[in-house]
């Protein structure tokens, strides 16, 4: 479950990236923000079309909580605890 | 004259119309007509508390339905509001003696006298008890300061600036002569309501019977699936993020049309960009998606100037400048607009001489930047003043447009001009991917001198070992490149004429 989240979480944040970087070369534990140059527009960009992916409710989640996810494995590991089988 | 904007606004109940809130989490929707009783009530606690016509609040919140109430509230009772953006200032004593603030409104922890929290405003709308008596009439005449608005500059102390009613009404009466908008639309709206303009969708909804959703701008994707507007009040930092979804989305829809309606929903008439320069590719895509944008121009100092429209709209231009309004380029291409109501004539908040910088005693406005109008009155704007190169032989390169052909191509994440000794253009670009693609590279170097004067001309492309970043200090937080940074860390190689990828 957590190796398709996160292959997935992988193909949807570079996506969204403004330059393009391989989605398997992408640092888990890099900051999102400062590593990748990620906006708050696309970061939440990124995690509504994650959530929709992996059939996560994204009320599950308060701005606060956004905040607090700064880097790619922070995303997986909130996920993880809401997440279904991953539909492609 | 404000008789039927601003003065309908405090006296008439709409009687159609609704506003939704919207976040992560989910909506809540009032007719307009609740909206404008609850308004009522919270004007009345105003009052309570001691807030009297002339005195000034400042509401420091997120988006939602408490700013929009003491918005309103405000505006009946002849209250002056500051609106100012959370995350560009700190909710305290200080604050209120700066500004003259009678009540600080927060939803941030704040415990300074005369600070108040938003679960308050969100009482006193639901208290009955509020719903009498009459409030006195008030008239807003057109020199009245409604509201302060400032600057979002990314350096120094914003400057605050005093909108006169009569600015807003013309501005009011402009969008709708163009846009016409009416019952039936949805207004959807997620940039800082601090901003005033995002307010104006809000005015127009009251109205003209329309409806309008708020949302905030982190949440702005999420509920644009959701509330299926008709018109998205964007900027091109909004739309570069929508492209890029709707690209990804293209696989897997029949047509460009229906990933695009994906991501809005597949009510659009319209997409209203300002704010910032769109990439004119960004403005064809959505046209080629089925979603007309609509390119406008204005400053803070200005409010709207000039608006592409379905009536009339020119590729690369910003507009025909709107009704009430007059641009005025002088001898150097820079820019002035002159207004029937301006904005007003001075800062309200400012360092000594800025506005004499700006604004000219009747309150014309020196934009700072570069335009030219067509024989049919379109506006283009190419570039800033101050981004002006001046060469050894006297000749001036406006850097923006050549930046911009080097940005369209896909390599290019990001490209910056210098030139160094007054004799050679050199670039220094951030490329799209690492490593580096320098056949792709070199042949838009080609491309973009093919286009050029000699004077214009790159002579040589210096490529950044990685991307620019706010992490590394080469981009703002607004996601700008910073010239003086980008110029400090590659200056050895932009000052050697041997270094870089020299022009075909």
């Amino acid at each position: 479950m957590l190796p398709e989240l996160e292959a997935t979480a992988r193909e949807h944040f570079s996506a969204v990236l403004t330059h393009d970087i391989d989605p398997a070369a992408l640092d888990l534990d890099a900051d999102m923000v400062g590593h990748y140059a990620l906006t708050s527009l696309n970061k939440v960009l990124f995690l509504t079309e994650l959530c929709e992916t992996t059939k996560v409710d994204l009320g599950n989640f308060t701005e606060h909580d956004l905040a607090g996810m700064r880097t790619l494995r922070d995303v997986t590991t909130a996920l993880a605890r809401h997440a279904g089988p991953v539909e492609n | 004259m404000t008789q039927e904007t601003l003065g309908r606004l405090v006296s008439t109940e709409p009687t159609a119309g609704r506003i939704t809130f919207a976040d992560l989490r989910g909506t809540r929707a009032l007719d307009l007509a609740d909206l404008y009783r609850r308004s009522g009530r919270v004007a009345r606690w105003l009052l309570g508390r001691g807030v009297g016509p002339g005195d000034r609040i400042g509401i420091h919140l997120a988006n939602g339905l408490e700013w929009v109430l003491l918005d309103l509230a405000a505006l009946r009772l002849k209250v002056e509001t500051a609106g100012l953006e959370p995350g560009k200032f700190t909710p305290s004593g200080d604050l209120l003696t700066r500004y003259g603030l009678t009540l600080l409104f927060t939803d941030r922890p704040a415990d300074a006298p005369g600070t108040v929290g938003a679960s308050d405003v969100a009482a006193a709308a639901e208290r009955t008890d509020l719903d009498e008596p009459a409030l006195p009439p008030v008239t807003w005449g057109p020199k009245d300061v409604t509201t302060i608005k400032f600057t979002s500059g990314s350096t120094g102390e914003p400057k605050g600036l005093g909108a006169t009613a009569g600015s807003i009404d013309i501005s009011l009466r402009a969008v709708q002569e163009i846009f016409e908008h009416r019952p039936g639309d949805d207004l959807f709206v997620f940039l800082p309501l601090s901003l005033l303009q995002q307010r104006y969708w809000i005015y127009s909804s009251l109205l003209h019977g329309h409806d309008v959703t708020v949302t905030t701008y982190e949440a702005a994707f999420a509920a644009l699936r959701r509330a299926r507007p008709t018109v998205v009040m964007g900027v091109p930092a909004f739309y570069e993020a929508a492209k890029r979804q709707i690209e990804a989305k293209r696989r897997r829809f029949p047509s460009l049309q229906t990933a695009a309606q994906a991501v809005f929903g597949e009510r659009i008439r319209y997409l209203w960009t300002g704010s910032a320069p769109a990439a004119p590719s960004t403005l064809r895509f959505f046209d080629e998606a089925g979603l007309p944008i609509y390119e406008g121009y204005g400053l803070n100092e200005t409010c709207i100037v000039t608006k592409n429209h379905p009536k009339a709209h020119r590729e690369g231009s910003v507009g025909q400048v709107l009704r009430g309004k007059e641009v005025l380029i002088d001898e150097d291409g820079v820019v002035h607009v002159r207004s029937e109501h301006p904005v007003n004539t001075h800062y309200t908040y400012a360092e000594p001489g800025s506005s004499e910088r700006v604004f000219a005693p009747d309150g014309t406005v020196r934009t700072g930047d570069l335009g030219h109008l067509d024989e049919d009155g379109f506006l283009f704007i190419r570039g800033r003043a101050d981004d002006v190169i001046v060469l050894d032989n006297g000749k001036k390169i406006i850097v923006r447009p050549i930046e911009e052909r080097m940005k369209a191509d896909p390599a290019i994440a990001e490209c910056v001009l210098f030139c160094p000794g007054q004799t050679e253009l050199v670039a220094v670009v951030s490329p799209a991917r690492v490593p580096a693609d320098r056949e792709a590279l070199t042949a838009r170097l080609a491309l973009t001198n093919a286009a050029l004067t000699n004077d214009e001309r790159i002579s040589r492309m210096i490529l950044a070992d990685e991307p620019f970043s706010i992490d590394n200090g080469l981009l703002t937080s607004q996601y700008k490149p910073k010239r003086r940074q980008i110029l400090a860390a590659h200056h050895a190689a932009v000052h050697n004429p041997e270094e870089g990828i020299h022009a075909p």
